[in-house]
Protein backbone atom coordinates (compact mmCIF):
# COMPACT_ATOMS: atom_id res chain seq x y z
CA UNK A 1 0.00 0.00 0.00
CA UNK A 2 1.11 3.58 -0.98
CA UNK A 3 2.22 5.27 2.24
CA UNK A 4 -0.22 7.96 2.32
CA UNK A 5 -3.16 4.99 2.13
CA UNK A 6 -0.70 3.98 5.30
CA UNK A 7 -0.83 7.22 6.74
CA UNK A 8 -4.81 7.97 6.69
CA UNK A 9 -5.00 4.00 7.94
CA UNK A 10 -2.99 5.30 10.77
CA UNK A 11 -4.87 8.33 11.40
CA UNK A 12 -8.23 5.69 11.12
CA UNK A 13 -6.25 3.39 13.43
CA UNK A 14 -6.08 5.94 16.29
CA UNK A 15 -8.93 7.13 16.15
CA UNK A 16 -10.49 3.65 16.64
CA UNK A 17 -7.94 2.91 19.74
CA UNK A 18 -9.41 6.42 20.83
CA UNK A 19 -13.17 5.41 21.19
CA UNK A 20 -12.19 1.78 22.06
CA UNK A 21 -10.20 2.67 25.24
CA UNK A 22 -12.71 5.11 26.31
CA UNK A 23 -15.69 3.15 25.72
CA UNK A 24 -14.13 -0.26 27.46
CA UNK A 25 -13.05 2.18 30.56
CA UNK A 26 -16.40 3.36 31.06
CA UNK A 27 -17.93 0.00 30.61
CA UNK A 28 -15.43 -1.70 32.51
CA UNK A 29 -15.23 1.17 35.66
CA UNK A 30 -16.04 -0.33 39.11
CA UNK A 31 -18.72 2.05 41.05
CA UNK A 32 -16.89 4.94 42.80
CA UNK A 33 -18.81 6.31 45.86
CA UNK A 34 -20.69 9.06 45.94
CA UNK A 35 -20.83 10.39 49.67
CA UNK A 36 -18.97 8.82 52.61
CA UNK A 37 -22.58 8.66 54.05
CA UNK A 38 -23.63 5.73 52.01
CA UNK A 39 -22.23 2.13 53.31
CA UNK A 40 -19.17 -0.06 51.33
CA UNK A 41 -20.41 -2.32 49.29
CA UNK A 42 -21.26 -5.68 50.52
CA UNK A 43 -18.45 -8.18 50.44
CA UNK A 44 -20.58 -10.25 47.55
CA UNK A 45 -19.00 -8.18 44.92
CA UNK A 46 -15.59 -8.58 46.35
CA UNK A 47 -15.87 -12.43 45.79
CA UNK A 48 -17.32 -11.37 42.23
CA UNK A 49 -14.23 -9.57 41.72
CA UNK A 50 -11.91 -12.45 42.79
CA UNK A 51 -13.83 -14.73 40.32
CA UNK A 52 -13.00 -12.38 37.86
CA UNK A 53 -9.23 -12.08 38.54
CA UNK A 54 -9.06 -16.13 38.70
CA UNK A 55 -10.11 -15.78 34.85
CA UNK A 56 -6.80 -15.47 32.67
CA UNK A 57 -8.48 -13.84 29.79
CA UNK A 58 -9.39 -10.80 31.80
CA UNK A 59 -7.41 -8.13 32.39
CA UNK A 60 -7.32 -6.82 35.83
CA UNK A 61 -9.20 -3.21 36.15
CA UNK A 62 -6.18 -1.15 37.06
CA UNK A 63 -4.32 -2.29 33.84
CA UNK A 64 -6.83 -1.57 31.49
CA UNK A 65 -6.01 2.26 31.14
CA UNK A 66 -2.09 1.34 31.00
CA UNK A 67 -2.43 -0.99 28.20
CA UNK A 68 -4.60 1.08 26.36
CA UNK A 69 -2.58 4.36 26.32
CA UNK A 70 0.40 1.87 25.70
CA UNK A 71 -1.56 1.58 22.32
CA UNK A 72 -2.08 4.91 21.93
CA UNK A 73 1.25 5.80 22.17
CA UNK A 74 2.79 3.75 19.85
CA UNK A 75 -0.52 4.31 17.56
CA UNK A 76 1.20 7.78 17.46
CA UNK A 77 4.88 7.13 17.25
CA UNK A 78 3.97 4.80 14.50
CA UNK A 79 2.34 7.93 12.66
CA UNK A 80 5.25 10.31 13.00
CA UNK A 81 7.30 7.41 11.52
CA UNK A 82 5.08 7.30 8.51
CA UNK A 83 5.30 10.75 8.19
CA UNK A 84 9.12 11.31 8.53
CA UNK A 85 9.09 8.69 5.42
CA UNK A 86 7.05 10.43 3.29
CA UNK A 87 8.98 11.30 0.21
CA UNK A 88 7.94 14.73 -0.37
CA UNK A 89 10.22 16.35 -2.58
CA UNK A 90 10.63 19.82 -2.35
CA UNK A 91 9.76 22.28 -5.53
CA UNK A 92 5.82 22.00 -5.28
CA UNK A 93 3.90 22.02 -7.82
CA UNK A 94 6.08 23.93 -10.02
CA UNK A 95 8.91 22.04 -9.95
CA UNK A 96 7.12 19.19 -10.87
CA UNK A 97 5.31 20.40 -13.58
CA UNK A 98 8.48 21.69 -15.27
CA UNK A 99 10.36 18.27 -14.55
CA UNK A 100 6.91 16.66 -16.69
CA UNK A 101 7.45 19.23 -18.91
CA UNK A 102 11.06 18.22 -19.94
CA UNK A 103 10.52 14.27 -19.87
CA UNK A 104 8.20 15.25 -22.35
CA UNK A 105 10.49 16.85 -24.62
CA UNK A 106 12.94 14.07 -23.89
CA UNK A 107 9.71 11.33 -24.52
CA UNK A 108 9.67 13.08 -27.86
CA UNK A 109 12.94 13.16 -29.02
CA UNK A 110 13.80 9.63 -28.00
CA UNK A 111 10.53 8.60 -29.24
CA UNK A 112 11.35 10.17 -33.23
CA UNK A 113 14.93 8.87 -32.66
CA UNK A 114 13.29 4.93 -31.90
CA UNK A 115 11.25 5.51 -35.13
CA UNK A 116 14.06 6.31 -37.09
CA UNK A 117 15.90 3.27 -36.60
CA UNK A 118 13.12 0.74 -36.60
CA UNK A 119 12.32 2.11 -40.47
CA UNK A 120 15.83 2.13 -41.12
CA UNK A 121 15.42 -1.46 -39.82
CA UNK A 122 12.75 -2.25 -41.45
CA UNK A 123 14.32 -0.99 -45.15
CA UNK A 124 17.30 -3.23 -44.38
CA UNK A 125 14.97 -6.27 -43.43
CA UNK A 126 12.89 -5.92 -46.20
CA UNK A 127 16.42 -5.77 -48.73
CA UNK A 128 17.40 -8.89 -46.82
CA UNK A 129 14.42 -10.90 -47.69
CA UNK A 130 14.42 -9.60 -51.41
CA UNK A 131 17.83 -10.86 -51.57
CA UNK A 132 17.12 -14.00 -49.93
CA UNK A 133 14.24 -14.42 -52.62
CA UNK A 134 16.78 -13.55 -55.51
CA UNK A 135 19.06 -16.44 -53.86
CA UNK A 136 16.54 -18.87 -53.27
CA UNK A 137 15.28 -18.54 -57.00
CA UNK A 138 18.69 -19.02 -58.46
CA UNK A 139 18.83 -21.90 -56.17
CA UNK A 140 15.72 -23.32 -57.56
CA UNK A 141 16.56 -22.59 -60.99
CA UNK A 142 20.20 -23.78 -60.48
CA UNK A 143 22.03 -20.93 -62.00
CA UNK A 144 25.21 -20.01 -60.48
CA UNK A 145 25.09 -16.84 -58.40
CA UNK A 146 27.07 -13.94 -60.22
CA UNK B 1 -58.58 -31.09 5.36
CA UNK B 2 -58.36 -34.17 3.68
CA UNK B 3 -58.43 -32.87 0.01
CA UNK B 4 -55.66 -30.65 1.20
CA UNK B 5 -53.57 -33.18 2.31
CA UNK B 6 -54.65 -35.56 -0.88
CA UNK B 7 -54.17 -32.22 -3.41
CA UNK B 8 -50.16 -32.39 -3.57
CA UNK B 9 -50.42 -36.07 -3.97
CA UNK B 10 -52.75 -35.61 -6.77
CA UNK B 11 -50.67 -33.29 -8.71
CA UNK B 12 -47.25 -35.46 -8.07
CA UNK B 13 -49.12 -38.21 -9.67
CA UNK B 14 -50.42 -36.21 -12.34
CA UNK B 15 -46.40 -34.97 -12.91
CA UNK B 16 -45.21 -37.86 -12.63
CA UNK B 17 -47.61 -39.31 -15.45
CA UNK B 18 -46.41 -36.75 -17.26
CA UNK B 19 -42.85 -37.53 -17.00
CA UNK B 20 -41.74 -34.31 -15.21
CA UNK B 21 -40.38 -34.55 -11.91
CA UNK B 22 -42.11 -33.16 -9.39
CA UNK B 23 -40.91 -29.33 -8.21
CA UNK B 24 -42.23 -26.85 -6.05
CA UNK B 25 -44.07 -25.38 -9.14
CA UNK B 26 -46.61 -28.05 -8.72
CA UNK B 27 -47.86 -27.03 -5.32
CA UNK B 28 -51.24 -25.13 -5.72
CA UNK B 29 -50.18 -22.35 -4.04
CA UNK B 30 -47.58 -21.19 -6.16
CA UNK B 31 -49.00 -18.90 -9.31
CA UNK B 32 -49.80 -20.90 -12.13
CA UNK B 33 -47.41 -20.99 -15.33
CA UNK B 34 -48.87 -18.08 -17.37
CA UNK B 35 -48.38 -15.52 -14.91
CA UNK B 36 -45.14 -16.72 -13.62
CA UNK B 37 -43.88 -15.95 -17.54
CA UNK B 38 -45.05 -12.78 -17.42
CA UNK B 39 -43.63 -11.42 -14.21
CA UNK B 40 -40.17 -13.15 -15.35
CA UNK B 41 -39.78 -11.22 -18.98
CA UNK B 42 -37.24 -8.65 -19.28
CA UNK B 43 -37.62 -5.02 -20.43
CA UNK B 44 -37.83 -4.80 -24.19
CA UNK B 45 -34.75 -2.68 -25.82
CA UNK B 46 -35.48 1.31 -25.98
CA UNK B 47 -37.96 2.35 -29.25
CA UNK B 48 -34.78 3.95 -30.73
CA UNK B 49 -32.90 1.20 -32.31
CA UNK B 50 -35.60 1.54 -35.47
CA UNK B 51 -33.12 4.54 -36.16
CA UNK B 52 -30.00 2.60 -36.59
CA UNK B 53 -31.39 0.37 -39.31
CA UNK B 54 -29.07 1.36 -42.20
CA UNK B 55 -25.98 1.76 -39.98
CA UNK B 56 -23.98 -0.86 -41.36
CA UNK B 57 -24.77 0.88 -45.02
CA UNK B 58 -24.10 4.36 -44.22
CA UNK B 59 -22.94 4.80 -40.42
CA UNK B 60 -24.14 8.66 -41.01
CA UNK B 61 -27.37 8.29 -41.36
CA UNK B 62 -28.16 7.29 -37.42
CA UNK B 63 -28.15 10.07 -35.30
CA UNK B 64 -24.57 10.34 -33.07
CA UNK B 65 -23.99 9.79 -30.12
CA UNK B 66 -24.48 11.98 -27.15
CA UNK B 67 -22.14 14.22 -26.53
CA UNK B 68 -19.53 13.82 -22.76
CA UNK B 69 -21.52 15.74 -19.85
CA UNK B 70 -19.98 19.04 -18.49
CA UNK B 71 -20.92 20.10 -15.25
CA UNK B 72 -23.36 18.70 -12.76
CA UNK B 73 -25.17 15.92 -13.17
CA UNK B 74 -27.97 13.63 -11.17
CA UNK B 75 -27.31 10.26 -11.16
CA UNK B 76 -30.06 8.02 -9.27
CA UNK B 77 -31.00 10.80 -7.29
CA UNK B 78 -27.67 12.03 -6.20
CA UNK B 79 -26.00 14.93 -7.81
CA UNK B 80 -22.54 15.02 -8.95
CA UNK B 81 -20.06 16.88 -10.62
CA UNK B 82 -17.55 16.28 -13.56
CA UNK B 83 -14.62 18.36 -12.20
CA UNK B 84 -12.49 15.85 -9.34
CA UNK B 85 -11.50 18.91 -7.06
CA UNK B 86 -10.89 18.44 -2.89
CA UNK B 87 -13.35 20.61 -1.18
CA UNK B 88 -11.37 23.41 0.54
CA UNK B 89 -12.35 23.11 4.75
CA UNK B 90 -14.06 26.45 4.64
CA UNK B 91 -16.33 24.56 2.42
CA UNK B 92 -17.42 21.40 4.72
CA UNK B 93 -17.70 24.06 7.95
CA UNK B 94 -14.46 22.98 10.14
CA UNK B 95 -11.77 25.58 11.29
CA UNK B 96 -8.51 24.91 9.25
CA UNK B 97 -6.13 24.12 11.99
CA UNK B 98 -2.84 24.49 9.50
CA UNK B 99 -1.62 27.86 8.12
CA UNK B 100 -3.32 28.23 4.66
CA UNK B 101 -0.33 29.00 2.70
CA UNK B 102 0.40 27.94 -0.88
CA UNK B 103 3.41 25.57 -0.03
CA UNK B 104 2.41 24.20 3.25
CA UNK B 105 5.22 21.78 4.95
CA UNK B 106 3.45 18.71 5.14
CA UNK B 107 5.39 16.69 7.37
CA UNK B 108 5.94 19.32 10.06
CA UNK B 109 2.00 20.17 10.26
CA UNK B 110 1.14 16.29 10.33
CA UNK B 111 3.22 16.08 13.40
CA UNK B 112 1.93 18.98 15.09
CA UNK B 113 -1.83 17.70 14.45
CA UNK B 114 -0.91 14.58 15.88
CA UNK B 115 0.77 16.20 18.79
CA UNK B 116 -2.22 18.65 19.37
CA UNK B 117 -5.09 14.89 18.85
CA UNK B 118 -3.27 13.68 21.85
CA UNK B 119 -3.26 16.52 24.10
CA UNK B 120 -6.84 16.92 23.34
CA UNK B 121 -7.44 12.87 23.70
CA UNK B 122 -5.97 13.59 27.32
CA UNK B 123 -7.87 16.91 27.84
CA UNK B 124 -11.19 14.41 26.95
CA UNK B 125 -10.18 11.63 29.89
CA UNK B 126 -9.67 14.78 32.37
CA UNK B 127 -12.73 16.26 31.35
CA UNK B 128 -14.47 12.63 31.62
CA UNK B 129 -13.33 12.35 35.04
CA UNK B 130 -14.02 15.46 36.22
CA UNK B 131 -17.16 17.51 34.54
CA UNK B 132 -18.54 14.62 32.40
CA UNK B 133 -21.28 17.29 31.07
CA UNK B 134 -18.85 19.11 29.27
CA UNK B 135 -17.38 16.16 27.02
CA UNK B 136 -19.45 17.62 23.72
CA UNK B 137 -16.64 20.86 22.55
CA UNK B 138 -13.72 18.48 23.54
CA UNK B 139 -15.11 16.02 20.73
CA UNK B 140 -15.79 18.07 18.56
CA UNK B 141 -12.51 19.60 18.99
CA UNK B 142 -10.80 16.34 18.55
CA UNK B 143 -13.37 15.94 15.08
CA UNK B 144 -11.97 18.63 13.69
CA UNK B 145 -8.58 17.73 14.32
CA UNK B 146 -9.41 14.44 12.61
CA UNK B 147 -10.76 16.12 9.44
CA UNK B 148 -7.74 18.40 9.28
CA UNK B 149 -5.35 15.79 9.44
CA UNK B 150 -7.29 13.43 6.49
CA UNK B 151 -7.84 16.89 4.28
CA UNK B 152 -3.87 17.35 4.63
CA UNK B 153 -3.40 13.66 3.64
CA UNK B 154 -5.72 13.83 0.86
CA UNK B 155 -4.55 17.49 -0.94
CA UNK B 156 -1.31 15.42 -0.84
CA UNK B 157 -2.56 13.03 -3.26
CA UNK B 158 -1.96 15.39 -6.44
CA UNK B 159 1.42 15.67 -5.37
CA UNK B 160 1.55 12.06 -5.59
CA UNK B 161 0.00 11.51 -8.96
CA UNK B 162 2.16 13.65 -10.62
CA UNK B 163 5.29 12.21 -8.91
CA UNK B 164 3.90 8.50 -10.07
CA UNK B 165 3.81 10.50 -13.76
CA UNK B 166 7.37 11.32 -13.54
CA UNK B 167 8.78 7.76 -12.25
CA UNK B 168 6.60 6.49 -15.77
CA UNK B 169 8.04 8.57 -18.11
CA UNK B 170 11.23 8.18 -16.77
CA UNK B 171 10.95 4.64 -17.30
CA UNK B 172 9.82 4.97 -20.22
CA UNK B 173 12.25 6.87 -21.79
CA UNK B 174 15.10 4.64 -20.14
CA UNK B 175 12.60 1.67 -21.96
CA UNK B 176 13.25 3.64 -25.06
CA UNK B 177 16.57 4.30 -24.82
CA UNK B 178 17.24 0.27 -24.38
CA UNK B 179 15.27 -0.47 -27.79
CA UNK B 180 17.02 2.42 -29.75
CA UNK B 181 20.31 0.59 -28.49
CA UNK B 182 19.21 -3.50 -28.80
CA UNK B 183 18.20 -2.31 -32.47
CA UNK B 184 21.39 -0.47 -33.72
CA UNK B 185 23.40 -3.29 -31.91
CA UNK B 186 20.98 -6.06 -34.20
CA UNK B 187 21.54 -3.93 -37.47
CA UNK B 188 24.94 -3.88 -37.26
CA UNK B 189 25.15 -7.55 -36.50
CA UNK B 190 23.09 -7.95 -39.26
CA UNK B 191 25.51 -5.73 -41.62
CA UNK B 192 28.54 -7.83 -40.62
CA UNK B 193 27.19 -10.78 -41.60
CA UNK B 194 25.76 -9.76 -44.97
CA UNK B 195 29.43 -8.66 -45.70
CA UNK B 196 30.68 -11.64 -44.47
CA UNK B 197 28.54 -13.54 -46.73
CA UNK B 198 29.06 -11.35 -49.79
CA UNK B 199 33.56 -11.73 -48.61
CA UNK B 200 32.82 -15.88 -48.74
CA UNK B 201 30.76 -15.54 -52.30
CA UNK B 202 32.97 -13.38 -54.06
CA UNK B 203 36.05 -15.26 -52.59
CA UNK B 204 34.78 -18.65 -54.22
Amino acid sequence: MDIISQLQEQVNSIAAITFNAFGTLQRDAPPVQLSPNYPEPPPAAAAAAAAAADDPTTTAFPEQPKQLSADLVKAAKQFDALVAALPLSEGGEEAQLKRIAELQVENDLIGQELQKQLEAAEKELKQVQELFGQAADNCLNMKKPE
Amino acid sequence: ILSFFLAPCRRRIISEARNQSPSIFDHPRFPPLKRRMATATYPPPPPYYRLYKDYSENPSSAPEPPPPIEGTYVCFGGNYTTEDVLPSLEEQGVPQLYPKDSNVDYKKELRSLNRELQLHILELADVLVGRPSQYAKRIGDISSIFKNLHHLLNSLRPHQARATLIHIMELQIQQRKQAVEDIKRRREEAQRLLKDAFVTLDGQ
